[in-house]
């Protein structure tokens, strides 16, 4: 077995503390990874503060196979949320892999997360290229027949959930109208395909993003959570805004990060991760958290503060 | 000397070989419809406005699909409504009923009925143009990318539910007609197909509608 890798390179605008530096949880499980091709040291894991009243949430992609591994990293986020009360997953797509019939929806997606889902953990989705459109109509993925949608689990918090395989006029017009009436301090958008990542097998999908970059910028959204490269990758912020792949849920693609995209702020491409993450007022901290519950990442962002034109 | 000969002989090859493939038969790309307006915003179309007769052409498709849609939500009205808020049985039933009933209701459908004879020249034309940029390579590997190419596919064929279902980039949906709600373009390898996103249904389709 590989050993965990961290990439973790120069020019962050993302905030380090040392774990030690708030009293709150650190999943680390001895050292918290190797870290290697780095241009500093890897920075100690920062801990997620678990504070009462602020908001709590995990990221999770392409992870719906019915394998065993896909199990494994479920129990692990059970685990973490007997610690970690997150309430809310957002889902970066390809939900359920090949056949949708009930049963697949049982075996790739009700019984491995069962204990969040019986816990009251409300699961978010958006759609991936492997997913049919009819799960916009599944009760647990909370999309209440939308192919995009917002919520605001929280008022200070507004996700913003498109569906990227099929940007036609229309959906952008609506992401447009809803980004400018939101006041939510923090605006987050995820969807499927990514608007950058470093992933040799797809990488950044820049026709999506000539279309909805303007847009992140423009109405101060801070994060963007986006999945299909089959691994974890922390993108430098692009434009003052924060991007994230976590599409490693289920269906890895070990060692598929391009070490040379000048992308990358930290990746993990050998084992399949998660995010958990926590809003306290302009921060967020969040650690990305492995199958065997390691923390690979970790690190503090502030949200975006640009005013928004009229 | 022999080097020098060698050499020339060299050129000479490469010289017949290349006037060669000069002189195949290739057809020129199709003229576009109109340039793109450099700062052309997303919601218009990439390839400009369209002539007056390629949109006459395009208009041939709309009785087929108004005819067709409306056939969908008549057959939809029949079934018991699927809540916002279903279970995985109520999708699956709502969903192959629905597929069963226009699959029945279309049995003798055939290939151009909403991609008419007229539109379709129109379509290969525009999407010739859209994939004629610079970019249009990696526009395609975006379409092709998980895309099975070589797979048959047929009206009122089940879409694959084995295959991922393609990025439609945003410069194509910008340059073909509007459809109705629970009707999609995508690509199952080159050919474009009119999904009934509900009905899990190919529509219709135009084979190698992707340049190559």
């Amino acid at each position: 077995m590989h050993p965990a890798r961290v990439l973790v390179l120069a020019g962050l605008s993302v905030t380090f503390m040392t774990a030690t530096a708030c009293k709150g949880v650190d999943f680390s499980v001895g050292r918290s990874a190797t870290a290697s091709e780095a241009a500093q040291p890897a920075a100690q894991a920062v801990a997620l503060p678990n504070k009462e009243g602020s908001f709590k949430f995990a990221v999770l992609g392409d992870f719906g196979t019915g394998d065993d591994s896909q199990y494994e990293l479920a129990r692990t986020m059970a685990d973490v949320h007997g610690r970690f009360k997150y309430q809310t997953v957002v889902l970066v797509g390809d939900n359920l892999y090949g056949s949708e019939r009930p049963q697949d929806f049982r075996k790739k997606f009700e019984t491995p997360y069962k204990p969040l889902l019986d816990s009251g953990v409300k699961f978010y989705a958006s759609l991936g290229n492997h997913d049919a459109r009819e799960q916009r109509y599944y009760k647990l993925f909370n999309m209440d027949g939308r192919l995009y949608y917002t919520f605001n689990p929280n008022p200070d918090v507004r996700f913003f959930a498109l569906e990227s395989t099929y940007p036609e006029p229309e959906q952008i017009r609506w992401f447009e109208n809803e980004l400018k009436a939101s006041t939510s301090d923090w605006k987050i958008a995820f969807f499927h395909h990514p608007l950058y990542s470093s992933g040799g097998r797809h990488g950044s999908d820049i026709r999506l993003r000539n279309v909805l970059e303007p847009l992140l910028v423009k109405y101060n959204v801070s994060l963007v959570l986006q999945g299909h490269d089959h691994f974890y990758e922390r993108i430098k912020p692009q434009k003052d805004i924060a991007y994230f792949v976590v599409g490693s849920g289920g269906k890895l693609r070990s060692g598929n990060i391009e070490s040379d995209s000048g992308l990358t702020a930290a990746g993990f491409d050998r084992d399949l991760a998660f995010m958990a993450a926590e809003i306290d007022g302009d921060q967020m901290y969040f650690n990305t958290i492995s199958r065997n519950g390691q923390t690979v990442d970790s690190g503090v962002l502030t949200r975006r503060k640009v005013q928004q034109e009229p | 000397m022999a080097a020098s000969r060698v050499r020339l002989v060299t050129l000479i090859t490469v010289i017949v070989i290349a006037s060669g493939a000069c002189n195949r038969d290739v057809p020129a790309p199709p003229p576009k419809t109109s340039e793109s307006p450099e700062a052309a915003p997303p919601t218009k179309r990439v390839v400009g406005p369209l002539s007056e007769a390629d949109a006459a052409a395009l208009a041939t498709m709309n009785d087929g699909l108004k005819r067709y849609v409306d056939l969908h939500k008549d057959l939809e009205k029949g079934l018991p409504k699927l809540p916002d808020e279903a279970t995985p049985e109520q999708i699956d039933k709502n969903q192959r009923a629905l597929e069963q009933r226009i699959r029945e209701a279309r049995k003798s459908a055939k290939q151009g009925e909403l991609f008419t004879p007229e539109a379709r020249p129109v379509i290969r034309r525009l999407l010739a143009a859209v994939f004629d940029g610079p970019e249009g390579r990696q526009l395609m590997a975006s379409i092709l990318d998980e895309n099975p190419v070589g797979m048959k596919v047929g009206v009122n064929m089940r879409y694959p539910d084995t295959v991922p279902i393609s990025t439609v980039p945003p410069e194509v949906l910008q340059t073909l007609p509007k459809l109705s709600e629970d009707m999609e373009y995508r690509f199952i390898g080159r050919h474009l197909i009119l999904l009934d996103a509900h009905a899990h249904l190919i529509a219709d389709y135009i084979e190698n509608a992707l340049p190559e």
